[in-house]
């Protein structure tokens, strides 16, 4: 199911929001874990069961892993148990068909494909059932109750397309939370924010990707309206996405970390990474990294420590080279600027932000593409490879026709609206104002994206592919 | 207002909304029709084991896909939602089009751009196909017109992107070199078609039937009265473009000719012939008011003229813009078939011609196509 959709906020949302507030505290983790079921099992009642089974796995081994602490080879063996259990099932899923398609390509062969559907969100609750095993072995207590562990793995808000939420910085809130009537306002007002980002910026950004995509008059300037429009719609829907989680998970008591932090004001592609799809970077940081040694290790250790975490970054978005390219791509970066070129750009104003935005919609538009062949095409056309004009009157029309959507990413990718709004309503002129305005502007938000619902077809996120 | 109450504020307002049209969507009636967009909504889908068991290639018919159709289309007040996204969409984002929508000069249009070279090549094949298995060594009265859609008039001064009309019309001619152009462009304006639908209007095309006629040599100077519809017309693109347009006026005209015609339709599902009128009256009040026009999609219709001077017939292949100007045409014959092979495979003609008294021996056969159909032609079989 998604968020953006009348079934899940006329239908399954306003169901819940009754049931959950109506029962007492002890029965709440039960009705997140009824009802965030149903909302995997809408998208296939087959994957919900796979889901399950990863639910027992990381439920088991927890507590195999906690009474075997003290045998320390026992847990370890039991630890890695669970991580190569719950992997299989993502390997199985999501990587076996191109494993299928490049040993064919390699070998000649022609082994058939096998029928696979990727079941959605596969990469984010396998990470956090992961993370769950892998820290009770690290020494946090195991969860003895199974309907708050799964309400933990399965927790709908975040299920499918993150923030990857550690059982450790939601342990204490699956047992105890406190709910008011200032946390669910707060949770309307980001669930709303990211509710108009996904469907009043990234879907029209996403629908102007597709124009241009499918038009036969390319040009120089399509291409670069093309690569800008990929990735700020990469951004507003994934963190759009992420603001609805984060939101719900106010309303119910939670609090998730944040997970995007303005990325494309970085100076290099470092800081982007400091703050882009945080939780990931973190995850990946505290899981494969460190584990490999981190940065405590020789430089040629520390580089293949670097390449295996960023390799593993683009593969983890999806089964497919030009994702692994990708990844590669902002690992080599990294390298370039961690031995050379960050202290320059650290020094220089504008250079910087050119430089990593540049680097940004490269990257995005191989990360956009569906092969590698179309990168290459993409990009070339971005710097007048091949025969095409400059600009078409086509491309002049769209331009024209999404100016203010642009102009709204645009502003909208910086921290300037927010620290605005911050600063007009702590200001004693105009926080009064801004106290009446604000309520209005969250319900003209909300109508106006269902508007689109109603008007729209359907448009799934970006990110449940992953 | 202190933060305490805004945030009472907002959770009230969203509740409201939220468990209001919750509410709604579970208890308020559902329309069996939806006017503004022509079509039925999906009805709610079937709750069966299997239909919930449903996944992967399969999902699309599973009860929940079916379901999220179900929910978007009985959405209460969908109308009036889908008019702010619009008026949001074109007032406050400025985009230029909504649903390929433009308003310009108060009428509606819908961006049809860019010429579709492969589309004009494949209404050259099929009218060379129908010229070569029923008209070669019949008849050489053989004619070919377009009709300009409004983004002709509209669509370059208004910024928006427009189809080459000049390649479109010279590639169809260059292909169809076995017909006569006969060029109406230059007869018509925008104010000759309906603000919000995408048909011309019959009352001013008489010049366009005239001078059809002329170049066909068949005669011309019927006078018409005039009559005008007392249902307002909200065209097709009303809908699309979900604005608050204001309707516009269907007027058919009426001569002896045409009161006192004999009209024969085929029947939408059989195909069967069966007795018509020029104006059908029901259509005029039912969902689309244009089909009064020869009772609009069809696949094949004739008009007899029992005043007719001439024993002349004339074969139009056309799509719905020939329904309002094939009742014009009428005067300079004694009978005017209309073929629609958007309807019909163009290859069971024969079939239907001994059934409908179609004759192609020394006809005048005239391909009348709108720009719309012939860049989209590949509905033409």
């Amino acid at each position: 199911m998604l968020f953006s959709s009348i079934t899940y906020l006329f239908y399954f949302f306003a169901a819940f929001m009754i049931l959950y507030f109506a029962v007492p505290f002890k029965l709440k983790n039960a009705v997140l874990l009824i009802f965030s079921l149903i909302f995997y099992a809408w998208g296939g009642v087959k994957y919900a069961l796979l889901m399950v089974a990863a639910i027992f796995i990381g439920y088991t081994f927890g507590l195999l892993i906690e009474k075997f602490r003290e045998k320390k080879r026992i847990s370890l063996a039991f630890m890695w148990l669970a991580v190569t259990s719950i992997l299989a099932f993502m390997l199985y899923f999501k990587y076996t068909n191109f494993f299928i398609d490049n040993f064919n390509k390699l070998t000649g062969s022609s082994i058939d494909f096998l029928q696979i559907t990727l079941p959605v969100g596969i990469s984010f609750y396998t990470f956090q059932t992961i993370s769950y095993v892998i820290d009770v072995y690290r020494g946090v207590p195991a969860q003895k109750n199974l309907i708050d562990l799964a309400a933990y793995v399965s927790m709908f808000p975040q299920l499918i397309a993150g923030p990857i939420v550690r059982y450790v910085d939601v342990a204490a809130e699956l047992k105890e939370r406190t709910h008011s009537i200032d946390k669910v306002a707060e949770g309307i007002r980001r669930f709303v924010i990211g509710f108009g980002k996904k469907i009043l910026i990234a879907d029209r950004l996403s629908q102007l990707g597709d124009i241009l995509r499918n038009t036969d008059e390319k040009s120089v300037l399509l291409y670069w309206v093309y690569g800008i429009s990929v990735a700020l719609y990469i951004y507003f829907d994934f963190s759009g996405y992420s603001d609805m989680a984060i939101g719900l998970g106010k309303m119910f008591g939670f609090k998730f970390l944040e997970n995007f932090n303005y990325p494309y004001i970085s100076k290099s592609a470092t800081e982007f990474w400091r703050r882009w799809h945080m939780s990931l970077g973190s995850w990946f940081r505290d899981y494969v990294y460190i584990p490999l040694g981190g940065n405590r290790v020789s430089k040629l250790r520390h580089v293949f420590n670097i390449f295996v975490v960023w390799f593993l970054t683009g593969f983890w978005h999806g089964a497919a080279w030009n994702f692994i390219i990708w990844g590669l791509f902002f690992g080599v970066l990294l390298l370039i600027e961690k031995f050379f070129t960050l202290k320059y750009l650290e020094k220089s104003k504008v250079l910087c932000h050119v430089y990593t935005l540049l680097a940004a919609v490269l990257s995005f538009v191989v990360f956009n593409a569906t092969d590698m062949k179309e990168a290459f095409v993409y990009i070339g056309g971005m710097f007048g490879v091949g025969d095409i004009p400059l600009a078409t009157t086509e491309i002049l029309y769209h331009l024209q026709s999404y100016a203010v959507i642009f102009l709204i990413a645009i502003v909208g990718a910086t921290p300037i609206v927010k620290s605005t709004a911050i600063k007009l309503s702590t200001s004693e002129k105009t926080g009064k104002i801004v106290n009446i305005i604000e309520p209005i502007f969250i319900i003209s938000v909300f109508l106006v994206a269902v508007s689109y619902l109603v008007d729209g077809s359907f448009s799934p996120f970006l990110y449940f592919r992953f | 207002m202190n933060t305490k109450i805004k945030n009472i504020v907002v959770c009230v307002s969203m509740a409201i909304l939220l468990f209001g049209l919750s509410a709604l969507c579970f208890f308020m009636p559902k329309d069996d029709f939806l006017d503004a967009e022509r079509r039925e909504p999906a009805a709610f889908p079937e709750f069966t084991f299997e239909s919930v068991m449903k996944d992967g290639v399969e999902y699309g018919n599973s009860f929940m896909s079916k379901f999220e159709d179900y929910a978007v289309d009985s959405f209460p007040f969908r109308d009036s939602f889908r008019t702010l996204k619009a008026l949001f969409a074109n007032y406050v984002i400025l985009q230029k089009d909504n649903n390929n929508i433009y308003i310009s000069d108060g009428y509606a249009s819908k961006l049809e751009y860019p010429l579709k070279d492969s589309m004009i090549a494949h209404a050259g094949n099929r009218f060379n196909y129908i010229y070569k298995t029923y008209l070669e060594g019949k008849t050489d009265n053989v004619y070919l017109s377009i009709i300009p859609d409004k983004n002709y008039f509209l669509a370059e001064e208004n910024g928006y992107p427009v189809l080459d009309y000049n390649k479109l019309v010279n590639d169809l001619k260059s292909d169809t070199d076995f017909a006569e152009y006969i060029d109406i462009f230059g007869l018509l304006e925008i104010e000759d078609y309906y603000k919000t639908d995408t048909h011309w209007k019959q009352e001013n095309i008489k010049d366009v039937a005239a001078h059809l006629l002329a170049s066909m040599g068949a005669q011309t100077g019927t006078e018409y009265k005039e009559n005008t519809l007392d249902n307002p017309f909200y065209g097709v693109y009303y809908g699309q473009a979900a604005l608050p347009l204001a309707p516009d006026t269907i007027k058919y005209l009426t001569s002896d000719a045409l009161n006192n015609c004999k009209v024969t339709v085929s029947h939408p599902l059989t195909g069967k012939p069966m007795e018509s009128t020029v104006y059908n009256m029901d259509k005029a009040y039912g969902k689309d008011p244009y089909e009064m026009f020869l009772s609009g999609a069809i696949s094949i219709a004739t008009i007899e003229n029992p005043d007719a001077e001439t024993d002349k017939e004339l074969i139009i292949f056309r799509d719905s813009f020939g329904s309002s100007i094939a009742p014009l045409l009428l005067e300079g014959y004694s009978k005017v078939t209309l073929l629609d092979i958007r309807y019909v495979q163009s290859n069971l003609l024969s079939m239907m011609a001994p059934v409908y008294g179609i004759d192609f021996e020394n006809a005048d056969v005239l391909f009348l196509y709108s720009t719309l159909v012939l860049n989209s032609a590949n509905i033409l079989n």
